[in-house]
């Protein structure tokens, strides 16, 4: 009987918001904001994808929250998921999985540095390709956790995690607060902006993703590390 | 570079949380002093941007070196200012307290401290921001640090709570994530001046859609009533300094970006009453329940709730005076609930069961705690010669000038029942024979020093209230005047629409 | 063709949603209700990128070939604004599951039920 009442209430408000959005025609050009994106990020930050443009420049600090709440996702997983006393003192954590076949090994030692230079690439690309850093850092993590699920003694090294991520963040608040010094405004580009299309141009975005890049690839490691290592403890 | 810019309000924190792992590393006590000097740095230039600001010259900070509507602002009016101060004042006073709070159960002081500083960022870029999808993200950035802080004790409940409070929170924030997506079909433009200016556009139809949307998603952050069952739970189970925290600054950020959407971005008459009505509706029922609850911090989220309920009540009647007392309550709704959630937090600590039959004769025991308890319940209910008196008396004046007869016997009869659980309590503590003689766990010296300031606060503005008066009335003018704000922002714009 | 798209794609996203908030609701397994939120963000991130497409419309990415064929571009900025709300549902769904985790070595159990100390 709840369901159905749930079941209900649900269609109407669907047919509600589809009544609604019939309005909003698919596919007609309804941009305002977004033509003087179009417009400037070739011509003034000669930033040829204008995602990242948009991703890294326009709504730079947009960017700044969403690292901090992947940073925030990572420290607030650490602090529900304390580790028991008893299993903090073993240096090795114990996974009761059995170990992953020869075959499934073999393929992961091969296949790890190629995920990791293709994450790498999608990120300094950020600015000429699709993708970006936080794309990158997605892919370096699958490298990661390819490893972690392969291998029962691979483990990260959470101390390198840190730091990586610490400096990251820094590097690109850093940048910020380098853009107020010469340009007056936080996250503003001071660096030349170079020639569209090549690999160095649009100033300070392509160092920016890189670091994003890093960022959220140590991050997202982190967290599959804490929640691998964590579930497996309890055993 | 300037010296005070209402930019450090996020960077400076959201810096010092990407550092403070490192630090950890070089010495373990700077993880707690470092944040300490960054919100005094806040606090310090709160008071530094509070003392130049006036209705008519907002500080309009630019990011990445576009103009609005294409780059993110931070808008320092004097009603946001005042807020993001208030915020940041609170955020160095609670850290004031909690830095050497050794028996709450975490020895991860480090993830404490991290999150503390993220969630008055969080707070703070609610408040400043001028573009919508920002403030989605810094509400994100709020509420997730607000999860993992309920969860922050380990016993069985803080994980309970938190999954409650994730999962309303995760479902108000897609109600504004869709109603943002919406806005967005409609406008083509985030930024909330502009948005403002182009809101006549939209059709009534999706208008009244996007503005439920937004309603009932910030209503959730604002404890509006029916969405707030996570909050006797979440304010129960999280650390004391945390559950000041979730009133003093969450709670404040979710009712203040309510009022943004309503004063500014819509143009609705029905959005006023639709306030009042989950106004009433929210202090009512949350007083009521505050009667019958045994447990003490249980008892204080539902009076909390039906503050805010008080709160949107005064918002709702759209009058000078109306917003006036609505902004005085939420600073006093912000010191005094405070003040309670910090004493309570000692009180409880020293009994087994958490509960009001409990604290028996604690009057003895523990006469500082007990003593600025006692003032707190005074100001809250609205007793002069102290702060809360005075907001109580203002809405109260507003609602007459509006001729709102039943709402203000309904203010009354509330601040009676009120009083008589909050009299409960101050009468377990003063007038019972303790039943048995456990250790008490005393306040250390600098929790003290916070209470007490906190209580000077509220004695000083309940004699004087001309102390905030001034402040309170300049934020009022910049709240209401809407065209200035746009004119600040967009210069010119606001013509060519009109 | 127009309303079979419009209706099409915004009805399939919405209804993503609604699937998201109907396993929310009904389910009482704590797994399923974070993956209830999952497919509720989907849902929205779907619905952000429909609403920023221009028929004929090509990526917004100026490639020497792009600026040759000068053809027009999609609208950058839901895109933009997507790849920020996939990364907050990312954080969210994984405090989400450290909170069951959580609650399951505490309870022993992740059905919701079976999880009752505080009023629900």
């Amino acid at each position: 009987m709840k369901k159905l009442l749930i079941f209900g209430l649900l269609i109407f408000i669907g047919v509600e918001i589809l009544d609604v959005l019939s309005e909003v025609p698919f596919g007609e050009d309804r941009m305002k904001v977004s033509n003087f994106y179009l417009e400037k990020s070739p011509e003034v930050l000669k930033v040829s994808n204008v995602v990242t443009a948009i991703v890294v420049n326009f709504r730079g600090f947009d960017t700044l929250g969403e690292v901090t709440v992947l940073f925030l996702a990572a420290a607030g997983i650490g602090s529900i998921l304390y580790r028991r006393r008893s299993v903090h003192t073993e240096l090795n954590p114990k996974r009761t999985s059995t170990e992953a076949s020869n075959i499934v090994q073999a393929g992961a030692k091969v296949l790890f540095p190629l995920i990791i230079l293709l994450g790498a690439y999608i990120f300094v690309h950020g600015h000429l390709t699709p993708g970006g850093g936080f794309q990158g850092g997605a892919i370096i993590a699958t490298g990661f956790l390819l490893m972690l699920i392969s291998y029962r003694k691979f483990f990260v090294k959470h101390s390198g995690v840190t730091w990586i991520e610490s400096i990251a963040g820094i590097v690109f608040v850093g940048l910020g607060l380098l853009g107020m010094v010469y340009g007056g405004t936080f996250l503003e580009n001071f660096l030349p902006a170079g020639e569209l299309n090549s690999l160095i141009s649009g100033g300070i975005i392509g160092i920016i993703y890189i670091a994003v890049g890093f960022k959220v690839g140590a991050e997202l490691t982190g967290v599959l590390d804490t929640l691998l290592n964590i579930s497996q403890d309890e055993e | 570079m300037v010296i005070a810019d209402p930019i450090y309000y996020i960077v400076l924190p959201l810096l010092t949380a990407f550092l403070l792992p490192l630090f950890g590393k070089l010495y373990k006590p700077l993880i707690g002093i470092i944040p300490g000097f960054v919100f005094l740095f806040l606090a310090y230039m709160s008071v530094i941007l509070m003392i130049d600001i006036r209705p008519d010259n907002p500080i309009i900070t630019k990011i990445a070196g576009w103009t609005p509507p294409f780059g993110i602002n931070l808008v320092f009016s004097s009603f946001s200012g005042f807020i993001a101060s208030l915020i940041s004042i609170m955020g160095f006073l609670i850290w004031a307290y909690s830095y050497k709070f050794k028996k709450v159960g975490f020895d991860d002081s480090l993830k404490y401290f991290i999150l503390l500083l993220l969630v008055v960022t969080g707070s703070i870029g609610i408040v400043l921001t001028g573009d919508i999808f920002n403030l989605f993200v810094f509400l994100e950035i709020t509420g997730i640090s607000a999860y993992a802080l309920t969860a922050l004790y380990r016993g069985r409940d803080g994980a309970e709570a938190a999954f409650k409070f994730l999962l309303i929170g995760a479902f108000a924030s897609s109600m504004i994530l869709l109603a943002i997506i919406l806005l967005y079909t409609q406008v083509g433009t985030l930024n909330m001046a502009e948005i403002s200016v182009r809101m006549h556009e939209v059709d009534l139809k999706i208008k009244v859609l996007i503005f439920i949307l937004f309603f009932v998603g910030f209503g959730i952050e604002a404890e509006m009533f029916p969405l707030n069952g996570w909050v006797p739970d979440a304010y129960s189970q999280a650390p004391g300094p945390i559950a000041a925290v979730f009133a003093g600054m969450v709670a404040k950020a979710g009712i203040y970006a309510l009022v943004r959407i309503i004063y500014l971005m819509f143009d609705l008459e029905g959005a006023f009453h639709l306030l009042l009505i989950m106004g009433v509706i929210t202090m009512i029922i949350a007083e009521v329940v505050a009667l019958r609850q045994e447990a003490l911090r249980r008892m204080l989220a539902y009076s909390s709730i039906g503050q805010m309920g008080l709160i949107m009540i005064a918002f709702s009647f759209n009058t000078e005076q109306g917003v006036f007392a609505a902004i005085f309550l939420m600073f006093n709704h912000a010191i005094i609930k405070s003040l309670l959630f910090l004493t309570t937090s000692f009180l409880v600590y020293n009994t087994k069961t958490k509960l009001i039959s409990d604290l028996d004769g604690f009057g003895k025991k523990m006469p500082l705690v007990s003593l600025l308890f006692g003032l707190g319940a005074f100001a809250i209910v609205g007793l002069p010669p102290f702060s809360g008196f005075w907001s109580k008396l203002y809405v109260l004046i507003a609602a007459a000038n509006q001729h709102m007869e039943v709402i203000i016997a309904l203010i009354l009869s509330v601040s009676v029942v009120e009083i008589i659980y909050y009299f409960k309590v101050i009468s377990r503590l003063y007038f019972r024979k303790a039943s048995e003689e456990i250790p008490i766990q005393k306040p250390s010296l600098n929790s003290s020093i916070v209470m007490i300031v906190l209580g000077l606060i509220i004695i000083s503005v309940g004699v004087y209230p001309d102390l905030i008066t001034g402040l309170i009335e300049n934020a009022t003018t910049s709240l209401l005047n809407k065209d200035l704000y746009i004119e600040k922002i967009l210069p010119g714009l606001a013509e060519i629409i009109n | 063709m127009q309303d079979f798209l419009t209706y099409g794609i915004y009805g399939t996203a919405i209804f993503l949603m609604l699937l998201g908030v109907y396993a929310v609701l009904v389910k009482r397994n704590l797994i399923k209700i974070v993956i209830g939120l999952s497919i509720l963000d989907s849902g929205l991130h779907l619905l952000f990128v429909a609403i920023g497409f221009i028929s004929g419309g090509t990526a917004p990415i100026f490639s020497p070939m792009a600026i040759e064929s000068a053809n027009k571009m999609v609208d950058p900025v839901p895109q933009a604004l997507v790849l920020t709300a996939i990364v907050i549902g990312f954080g969210v769904t994984a405090v989400a599951l450290a909170l069951v985790i959580r609650l399951y070595r505490h309870h022993n159990t992740i059905n919701i039920d079976e999880i009752k100390n505080l009023k629900w």
